[in-house]
């Protein structure tokens, strides 16, 4: 029988029973599109957490850590293949205080190598790199935390109000701190130990030439300086002398804490130079780490939704089962009329697994379309109701995707319930061509 | 055409593990030539049937070969047997077995479909049929809407459609009246003469079994030829 014969006869037999099969398709695009609409909740909110991540950090960007007895080999690093460039900043146990006009504001101290930057890339928000070690960066908010006395004290008072009305997001009401830009004034800066609560007497001066970039998180405050690290022996010599007993004296190596950080040269490098990295027996902490995680814990979720939601198509499938017994049962006559003209059992079962097929992939296809929809409504809609169930704005604001359709779980779930429409038609169609031509023959009209 | 050698058959009636055993074919052995008419008679539950549906392969009998064609079909596997029942056999019905949901034509163009005919040269194969048996104004007709003679024509013009050289009926005119089955008998005769056609006719009318060059009395299972 030709193809086209074959899909008209099916076609005929569908027409027929028009409400049964209605009914049938109904029940198969109800489980498989269960099946999508469930799925795509796991790789809706897989994908939401994986933006989160990946705009609030470098992902290109691996920090280090070895052994704080040893040094870490950065020139070797440095010369690994796909690795863009090493930043070694240097955290010091010490803060800068700063004094700039009759402004004030207490930083830590961090030390870095501004030749490295200008390498990578390091983005500011205003002015340049420093270029040699009387020149600095300061943090983006640095300039609002250079406070007056008069700023100090309605900031104290701003704290208290807001830990009484316990809204923790209450703005700053009016800005504080220096307004204009820093870029090319002058600071003076008194280093003070940590464990020591008094500054130590030397004033130095530095001209600030840069302000950092606007951290991508909003909660992020950036309120520091970035030395030169070549002032490292400068900085340690000035709190040596400053300690009266030798024996409280710090080494060198406990006062600066080293922060390597590897920017790899692309995203698809960063496993290569972890793999290295680790091979050298340091530590990593890297973003993509974070996600590797969040990526196995998600696969076993959305397997366990598509698990759920096949329960459903399973149960689509006894529809489809019944349908098609009934199916064989009715037409036994008409079965046995054409084995008995000369149609193979081959071709029986083929016409009969065409119709169960046929069912399977309407209903998918249904199921897809009505998916689609149900996901797109749920995106648009679930923040809504949410924000106005909690009285907010948060879920509108967040982009939150509660739903995502990728074509992996088309195919995924297509092959699903095509396949379990396959095989709940099998067993009928089988019957079928067993179907004794005598016995059917001698059915009454 | 048609060589039977010793076929025997056997049914096992009754409940399951108490079933008689009932021997309907007896050791038959005869042969059918080309372009012959031959009829079968006999008593109800002589076993006619069941020789008629051993020939056709609807049924393999315990003993016996049957050679159609020159093609041994009694150990045929079921997909080889359909293939060669679409060649060699065209089948008339008693009740006639017309698909309800396809009209004459459709019915007629049946056959050609499950051969793998494409549908242009079907058409004209059908029409030229449907003209042979008279029918050729009611074509799209459903069989509900056909009266008996009119539907057992169809079915013949079906049987007749993919060109076998045998038709086998089993009470071709057993649903029709009787001036319905002079029409059914003239056809039958003037398509055997036409296109030296072989037919087997199953039959319990001697009226019917008349018109054959010989006739066969089946009898307890056993065949007897009978004088014309
Ligand atoms: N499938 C079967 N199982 C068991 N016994 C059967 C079967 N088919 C036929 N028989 C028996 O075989 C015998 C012959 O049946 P068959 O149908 O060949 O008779 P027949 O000569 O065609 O009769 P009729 O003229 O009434 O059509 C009967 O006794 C019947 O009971
Ligand atoms: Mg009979």
């Amino acid at each position: 029988m030709l193809f086209k014969d074959q899909v008209d006869f099916v076609r005929q037999h569908l027409k027929k029973n028009r409400l049964r099969v209605f009914t049938t398709i109904l029940a198969t695009t109800m489980g498989c599109a269960f099946l999508i609409v469930l799925a795509s909740i796991g790789f809706g909110l897989q994908g939401s957490m994986e933006r989160g991540i990946l705009t609030d950090q470098t992902v290109t960007e691996i920090e280090v850590y070895g052994d704080p007895q040893k040094k870490i080999d950065v020139d070797a690093i440095r010369k690994m293949d796909n690795v863009r460039a090493v930043v070694e900043k240097t955290n010091a146990q010490l803060s800068a205080n700063v004094k700039f006009e009759e402004r004030t504001n207490s930083v830590p101290v961090n030390m870095t190598d501004f030749d490295n930057e200008e390498k990578i890339g390091s983005k500011l928000s205003e002015g340049r790199l420093p270029q040699n070690s009387d020149e600095i960066v300061v943090g983006y908010h640095f300039a609002e935390n250079l406070l007056s006395k008069a700023e100090l004290k309605e900031q104290e008072k701003l704290y208290e109000e807001s830990a009484e009305n316990d809204t923790t997001s209450t703005k700053q009401a009016k800005k504080l701190g220096y307004k204009e830009s820093l870029v090319g004034k002058t600071i003076s800066v008194k280093l003070q130990d940590y464990d020591n609560d008094k500054a130590i007497n030397k004033e130095l001066t530095f001209k600030v030439v840069g302000v950092s970039e606007k951290p991508a998180k909003d909660w992020l405050i950036k309120n520091t300086i970035l030395f030169s690290h070549e002032l490292k022996g400068e900085f340690y010599n000035i709190y040596k002398a400053s300690v009266k007993d030798s024996k409280n004296i710090k080494a060198e190596k406990d006062m600066f804490y080293p922060e390597i950080k590897v920017h790899a040269t692309n995203l698809e490098a960063v496993k290569g130079v972890i793999a290295k990295l680790k091979d050298k027996g340091l530590s990593v902490y890297s973003v993509t780490e974070q996600l590797d995680d969040i990526n196995v814990i998600f696969l076993a979720f959305k397997v366990g939704l598509i698990f759920v939601g096949t329960i459903a198509v399973l149960i689509a499938s006894i529809g489809i089962f019944n349908t098609m017994t009934m199916a064989v049962t009715e037409r036994t006559r008409e079965i046995g009329v054409m084995k008995a003209i000369g149609a193979s059992p081959k071709l029986i079962q083929r016409l009969f697994l065409m119709e169960s097929a046929w069912i399977g992939i309407l209903g998918t296809a249904i199921a897809i379309v009505i998916s689609y929809g149900i996901s797109f409504l749920s995106n648009w809609l679930l923040p809504i109701i949410i924000d106005m169930a909690t009285d907010s704005k948060q879920f509108q604001e967040a982009d939150i995707v509660f739903s995502h359709i990728p074509w992996q779980l088309i195919l995924v779930a297509s092959a699903i319930s095509i396949g379990v429409a396959l095989l709940s038609g099998w067993r009928p169609a089988r019957k079928a061509t067993k179907i004794d031509v005598i016995q059917a023959l001698r059915q009454e009209l | 055409m048609i060589e039977i050698k010793n076929v025997s058959h056997t049914f096992a009636i009754g409940k399951k593990g108490k079933e008689k055993k009932v021997p309907v074919l007896k050791d038959l052995s005869f042969g059918i030539a080309r372009g012959e008419i031959v009829s079968i008679v006999g008593k109800s539950g002589s076993g006619k049937s069941t020789l008629l549906n051993t020939i056709a392969g609807f049924m393999a009998p315990e003993q016996g070969s049957i050679v159609v064609n020159g093609q041994e079909t009694a150990s045929m596997n079921e997909v080889t047997h359909a293939q060669f029942r679409l060649e060699n056999f065209g089948f008339i019905f008693q009740n006639f077995q017309l698909m309800p949901g396809l009209t004459a034509l459709e019915n007629v163009e049946l056959p050609l479909k499950i051969k793998g005919i494409p549908s242009a040269k079907r058409k004209v194969k059908v029409k030229e049929l449907l003209q042979q048996v008279g029918l050729e104004n009611v074509s799209d007709h459903y069989p509900n809407e056909l009266s008996g003679g009119q539907q057992q024509r169809v079915s013949i013009a079906r049987a007749l459609v993919t060109n076998p050289p045998i038709l086998l009926a089993d009470e071709p005119t057993g649903s029709l009246d009787s001036e319905t089955e002079q029409d059914i008998l003239l056809l039958i005769q003037s398509l055997n003469k036409a296109l030296n056609l072989t037919f087997v006719i199953i039959t319990h009318d001697e009226e019917v079994a008349n018109i054959a060059h010989r006739k066969f009395r089946m009898h307890d299972g056993e065949l007897v030829k009978e004088v014309l």
